[in-house]
């Protein structure tokens, strides 16, 4: 209906009525659906824009003008290769016209889209155009923007750049169908040669303004001006420069340095450098901007009683998020001369900034009684901007020079009146003073991280000590405030420990890095807190409700983990800097403070020993809190290795580092450290077995305590002499009490025993203490298949429990698997080899005893088939392939009947897990082909590993319904195994029967068309290497895949598709008709290529069929000459080199057909 | 099939204890519950506690077995839940009667003949499609707390 040309005035209103009468029906909600339909057809109509014109000029409908500029920009940018350089450039010019002329259109955001339309026409072009029509349509802008043609105009040309700007940043930008590349182009030129343009253009808008809103006192119009144009200096402040991130060179290196250091520290802000080169100085620090910007926003300080203004009016919004911005300018802008230029610069904002936070107190109370908090937190956000682009020392000295106190003090009174406020009126919501108090801890962190992180805190001034250590006094009362007021409540969520840690995790290193800072005040702090709840707990027990002391004991005990040791993340965290290089002073070394402090907490956890007192006390929230700190504290603290210490042991008395790191060793082996351990083990025993049903303290006993424990060797060489493991590992072994356990636990504290058999003396010892740790296991599975009655046993549900808990043991045991132990552990999976089989049949349909099953074979085969001789190997191999078929016969053909839909999807499920086991344990199998620690080849010996996953994945496939596939796990792994097949083993393919062969096809064709653009690789993958092994094969005069693999004749004369034709139609469909992933074209290309050698006939008839369908003769004519490039640049060994597929990929991309 | 051999049978089913206690801690997911006397499998289980410093709950969420309806319980993870015996046991189908029985093969060579097709429409027919399409069908029989369901279907092949 919208033919745009040639077109006479009546067709034209008659598309402008149709269209309004879409946009009006959509707003009243009068069938939407056929209106969609009618504005669609206009966007994507041929050439709409004569149409769009005539709707933007005539129309009275806004909706209409908003809906025609949208399609233009459509159309536009589908076209624009087909639109002469005329039609581009009067497109632009329309658009820009448009909005200057209408400028003062009260319906403001049909110009905002005109803008934006007019701003995305200019970046389609913007690499194509010559410099002098660049310069002419943005003369048209400057005209506009220096407020040549009157305030709307102002306004509507600083939009238009606003568009510009926000285009050309590719996090901002709008699709347009081309490569990454080209927006990045655009990115660098107009941050090259425009952008500071753009920013002195808009400086003078403001300025231009300034006088008229200074001196009125109520809100003129200029208003609007003045604010869009700070807006848009805040965007391009905001633009990521590029240009010097390259050369960063030694000048300046130590702003440079610290603010890329420093940027790390600070993970909560979204404080970001701005940092836009040398060339930017004379604009923004040079020419007096900053100057005017504070006086301009100082003056409308004053005025927020007027009428039209407020703290929270758009102008002093802008105004103030202009200021912060300035902040964080650093970097080559500031000449190298010892920062002296940044530092005048930081104290002129910081002298303007400072009324909006200072006296605190004062502006917390202002806040508290109705006032808008935006500008406090501004200031906040101001001080985290300075913070991270100086060093502590700069930081304090800039406040010094303008009054009596400097900017830690500032920041340290700041801090703490948030925190006042906090503590006094305590929610679960964000109030503005938990969001202030978050700022400002980012900024302690931000400080603070680089000092800590060089151990340098002397970096600190005294008073900065000072202010910390007063900061945290505070932060502590008010944590033990809210842990006592909280003590009671009883919250749903966020209970488990580790939930809470992770939620809170920032603030509390926040907290951490700050009692860092003052360790010398604060420790003793802790000792004293410490040791009254102690007493307390002591006094009042049996008489006083423990509850809020024991939240309070909680509460420190993070923090204090906090302080005392880093997070290792998996590796040996050091001392922490600061404690490590305090307390020079204190020579003995069981006073020293850390000392102190450590035995007080172990000798009260230890107390959880005592039945009664673990009965009245030891609540099991509070033992999380015991065990994760002892956790966390006995990675850095316990046995510290020999290298941290073993330096300052030959070294003279006197020497101030020996008296620093003596105290290190208090806890090692040869001191206090075996005691300890035995603490340790002793109370983890403890939390095992006398907490019953605590999921979420056994989970911390296990897999933070004493996995941490056991990943060190030179503990696990004291564990295994202690008498306590002993105990441990015994009532693993031949007890039942560890059967109430969690099945996962189970399975951890079977491998965390496992582990420790490192700490033996020698392999043939570690060997011996696995077999006596899981002798036992075996050897009840073994009896317990050989039961005659196994049948009518097995299904009772305590020897289901016992069969779930002895196979996740054993899972465990398998997963633990290391060289040393090797040899035991391949025996007991070995030993249980033929009681699995047993097993596997007996609880056919007991869902959860099986997965357990093939999840212990998939573990036990990872762990060992790299170690594997021939003879083991064949031995193993032959037991999967057993389990496989057993597994198959049981579960093919079956169908679960249920009333209920929720029992038949978790059949589903179940199945699913199931298979995916099977999946990997058949990955497993698959890696013996690539790693082998073996003495000899397992292929001297016969068994040949593609084969025996080729015939497993042949008893597997037919169990994936295409339905299961729709799991993406199990998908992936599929896929992943399949493609991995299929590439390094094609000629097993061939030897596959039809049905097999069908299958493994059909999938294919699945994945193909999968929305996963991995999945959908990895069969392109697949696909390659079948033809390029066809080619090959057929090239070298052998069969290749055979007869299924072309077109062939069936008997009775019809022509058959064969497979590769079949998907080289189904892939040029993919790549030419639907809508393929660009991260997928390389894969398709080198899929393509084979393909095509391989049915050039094919092809060739496809490509003219293409040919003669094709109705637009441009599209035609490069299609010829693009098939005739393709069947031409072909050649046999181009089947390899992936670089002639990467060729056709521009090709196929570049087609937009 | 004589009468008294049935008797036995099923007072040997009676000499087994139709549940068995265990720690509410231990239940999985995907494991066996009574809730409310009904045997169940669990399909959610969650743990809070009882107040800040309390001891934890398990909250379970079981779909009876053979009625297929939802029912929920909390118990202190320390103590114990009942377990039910779930029993199964495949049976070749040997044929399905007009009013409403399906007369099975034991593993002995004796017929059992005392078990109701389901009444659902649709569980009726995936029974009696595979079945009069002249599939060997062995059929699952469930029980557990004295009642008995199929739960199962499969084929094991063409009918000879």
């Amino acid at each position: 209906m919208h033919q745009g040309y040639p077109p006479d005035l009546s067709q034209l209103q008659a598309v402008m009525n149709a269209i309004e009468i879409a946009c009006s029906s959509i707003q009243i909600h009068v069938n939407p659906a056929a209106a969609e339909a009618t504005i669609l057809s206009l966007c994507q109509s041929p050439r709409p824009y004569q149409a769009c014109q005539f709707i933007l000029e005539n129309s009275l409908v806004a909706n209409a003008r908003f809906q025609a500029a949208a399609a233009i920009r459509d159309a536009a940018i589908r076209e624009w290769v087909f639109l002469t350089d005329d039609e581009k450039k009067s497109l632009i010019s329309f658009c820009l016209c448009f909005v200057m002329q209408h400028a003062n259109s009260p319906e403001g955001y049909v110009q905002v889209k005109v803008s934006s339309v007019a701003a995305q026409l200019i970046k389609r072009g913007w690499l194509d155009f010559s410099a002098v029509e660049k310069e002419g349509f943005l003369s048209q802008v400057k005209q506009a923007v220096i407020g040549s043609h009157g305030l709307d105009v102002q306004f509507r040309g600083i939009n238009v750049l606003e568009s510009l700007v926000s285009e050309f940043s590719p996090s901002t930008s709008s699709a347009m169908g081309l490569p990454r590349e080209f927006h990045e182009q655009c990115r660098a030129s107009l941050e090259k040669d425009y952008l500071k343009t753009f920013y002195c253009w808009a400086q003078d808008a403001a300025l231009s303004v300034t006088n008229k809103i200074m001196e009125s006192n109520s809100a003129v119009p200029e208003v609007n001006v003045c604010s869009a144009a700070m807006r848009l200096m805040l965007q391009i402040l905001n633009w990521d420069f590029q240009h010097n991130k390259n050369a960063k060179g030694g000048k300046n290196g130590i702003d440079v340095y610290s603010a890329e250091v420093r940027y790390e520290g600070a993970r909560r802000s979204d404080c970001v450098l701005v940092q836009p080169g040398p060339s930017w100085r004379d604009v923004l620090i040079i020419s007096g901007h900053i100057g005017w910007l504070l006086s301009l926003y100082g003056a409308l300080r004053k005025k927020f009683s007027c009428e039209g203004y407020w703290l929270d009016c758009p102008i002093a919004v802008s105004a103030q998020k202009l200021i912060v911005q300035f902040c964080s300018l650093t970097g080559t802008i500031f000449p190298s001369d010892n920062g002296q230029m940044q530092d005048q610069h930081l104290l002129q904002l910081l002298s303007g900034i400072i009324q909006w936070v200072s006296p605190p107190d004062a502006i917390a109370k202002a806040i508290e009684c109705g006032k808008s908090e935006s500008e406090m937190l501004d200031g906040c956000r101001a001080l985290l901007a300075i913070a991270t682009i100086t060093t502590p020392l700069v930081f304090d000295r800039l406040l010094k020079s303008i009054s009596p106190f400097g900017t830690l003090s500032l920041l340290s009174a700041l801090t703490c009146e948030v925190v006042k406020v906090y503590m006094a009126n305590f929610t679960e919501e964000e109030t503005w003073s938990w969001v202030a108090r978050d700022i400002l801890l980012d900024t302690w962190t931000a400080l603070l991280m680089q000092a800590d992180n060089t151990g340098q805190n002397s970096h600190l001034p005294p008073e900065g000590v000072n202010a910390a250590a007063n900061l945290f006094a505070l932060i502590v009362e008010s944590e033990l405030k809210v842990a006592s007021a909280s003590a009671f409540t009883d919250e749903s969520e966020s209970e488990f420990l580790q939930a809470s840690i992770t939620g809170m995790d920032e603030r509390l290193s926040s907290y951490g890095l700050i009692a860092r800072a003052a360790i010398d005040v604060t420790i003793p702090l802790l000792t004293r807190l410490f040791s009254e709840r102690f007493a307390r707990l002591h006094e009042g027990r049996g008489t006083k409700d423990p509850t809020e002391t024991l939240e309070e004991l909680y509460s420190l005990l993070l923090l204090t983990g906090h302080i005392l040791a880093d997070e290792g993340e998996g590796e040996m965290p050091l001392v922490p800097n600061a404690i490590q290089t305090h307390f020079v002073d204190s020579m003995e070394i069981d006073k020293h403070p850390i000392i102190v402090l450590s035995s007080s907490i172990i000798r009260f956890a230890e107390q959880s020993l005592d039945p009664e007192m673990r009965a009245s006390v030891f609540s099991p929230r509070l033992m999380e809190a015991v065990i994760w700190f002892i956790a966390r504290w006995s990675c850095t603290y316990l046995m510290p290795p020999e290298e941290t210490t073993s330096s300052s042991d030959h070294r003279p008395h006197l020497q101030p580092q020996y008296s620093r790191k003596a105290w290190l060793t208090f806890f090692g082996e040869d001191n206090q450290g075996k005691l300890v351990l035995d603490i340790i083990v002793r109370i983890s025993k403890a939390t095992l077995v006398s907490y019953p049903g605590e999921k979420d303290l056994q989970a911390l006993t296990c897999y933070q305590l004493l996995h941490g424990l056991v990943r060190r060797k030179s503990i696990c060489v004291h564990l295994v002499s202690l008498g306590s493991w002993h105990d441990l590992a015994n009532a693993f072994a031949n007890e039942r009490t560890l059967f109430s356990l969690n099945a996962a636990h189970q399975r951890s504290v079977a491998q965390t025993l496992t582990l420790s058999a490192s700490g033996m003396r020698n392999s043939e010892a570690s060997n011996q203490y696995v077999r006596d740790l899981m002798g036992y296991m075996t050897a009840y599975l073994l009896e317990m298949s050989g039961k005659s009655d196994i049948k009518n046993v097995a299904q009772q549900p305590d020897v289901i429990l016992s069969v779930s808990c002895l196979l996740e043991r054993l899972r465990g045991a398998a997963s633990a698997s290391e060289p040393r132990t090797q040899k035991a552990i391949y025996e007991m999976g070995s030993s249980v080899m033929n009681p699995i089989l047993i097993l596997l049949e007996v609880y056919k349909h007991e869902s959860a005893v099986v997965y357990l099953l093939l999840k212990f074979v998939v573990d036990w085969v990872d762990g060992q088939i790299i170690y594997l001789e021939a003879q083991e190997t064949a031995v193993v191999v032959n037991f999967c392939m057993r389990l496989l078929q057993l597994y198959s016969s049981q579960n093919i053909g079956k169908i679960s009947l249920s009333l209920s839909s929720s029992l038949l999807s978790e059949a589903e499920t179940e199945k699913y897990k199931d298979l995916r086991a099977l999946l990997q344990l058949l990955s497993n199998l698959c890696s013996k082909d690539l790693v082998d620690f073996s003495s000899d080849s397992s292929e001297a010996q016969g068994t040949n590993i593609s084969q025996v996953v080729f015939l497993g994945l042949h008893i597997v496939t037919p169990l994936i319904s295409l339905d299961l596939l729709k799991y993406p796990k199990l998908c992936h792994d599929y896929f992943s195994l399949l493609s991995h097949m299929l590439e390094v083993y094609p000629e097993m393919v061939a030897q596959l029967n039809a049905e097999a062969f069908g299958h493994v096809l059909g999938t294919l064709d699945f994945g193909l068309h999968n929305q996963d653009t991995e999945v959908v690789d990895m069969c392109l993958r697949a696909l390659k290497a079948l033809a390029s092994y066809h080619y090959k094969e057929t090239g070298a005069g052998k069969v290749g895949l055979g007869s299924q693999a072309t077109i062939y004749t069936e008997p009775d004369g019809k022509l058959q598709d064969g497979i590769l034709s079949r998907f080289l139609r189904l892939l040029l469909q993919l790549l030419l008709f639907e809508d393929v992933s660009t991260d997928l074209i390389s894969a398709s290309a080198d899929a393509l290529l084979p393909l095509i050698l391989c049915e050039q006939g094919l092809y060739q008839s496809l490509g003219k069929e293409l040919i003669e369908r094709q109705a637009n003769p441009t599209f035609r004519s490069s299609w010829c000459e693009f098939q005739g490039s393709k069947t031409h640049g072909k050649s046999e060994n181009k089947v390899s080199n992936s670089t002639s597929g990467r060729h056709m990929k521009c090709n196929d991309g570049g087609g937009d057909v | 099939m004589s009468d008294e051999e049935h008797h036995f049978e099923s007072k040997a089913d009676a000499g087994a204890s139709k549940t068995y206690p265990q720690q509410a801690g231990t239940i999985r997911k995907n494991g066996y519950i009574v809730i409310k006397n009904r045997p169940c499998k669990v399909v959610e289980v969650s743990t809070s506690k009882t107040g800040k410093h309390g001891h934890a709950k398990c909250h379970f969420v079981g779909i009876d077995i053979f009625n297929g309806k939802k029912l929920e319980d909390i118990v202190p993870s320390s103590h114990n839940c009942d377990v039910p015996h779930v029993n199964r046991t495949d049976y070749q189908l040997i044929d399905i009667s007009e009013d409403g029985f399906v007369s099975l093969l034991t593993e002995n060579g004796n017929t059992k003949d005392d078990l109701r097709l389901p009444t659902d429409d649709t569980l009726l027919t995936q029974i009696k499609d595979g079945f009069t399409e002249g599939k060997d069908l062995v059929v699952t029989v469930m029980s557990a707390m004295g009642e008995e369901q199929i739960c199962a279907l499969k084929d094991i092949g063409p009918k000879n």
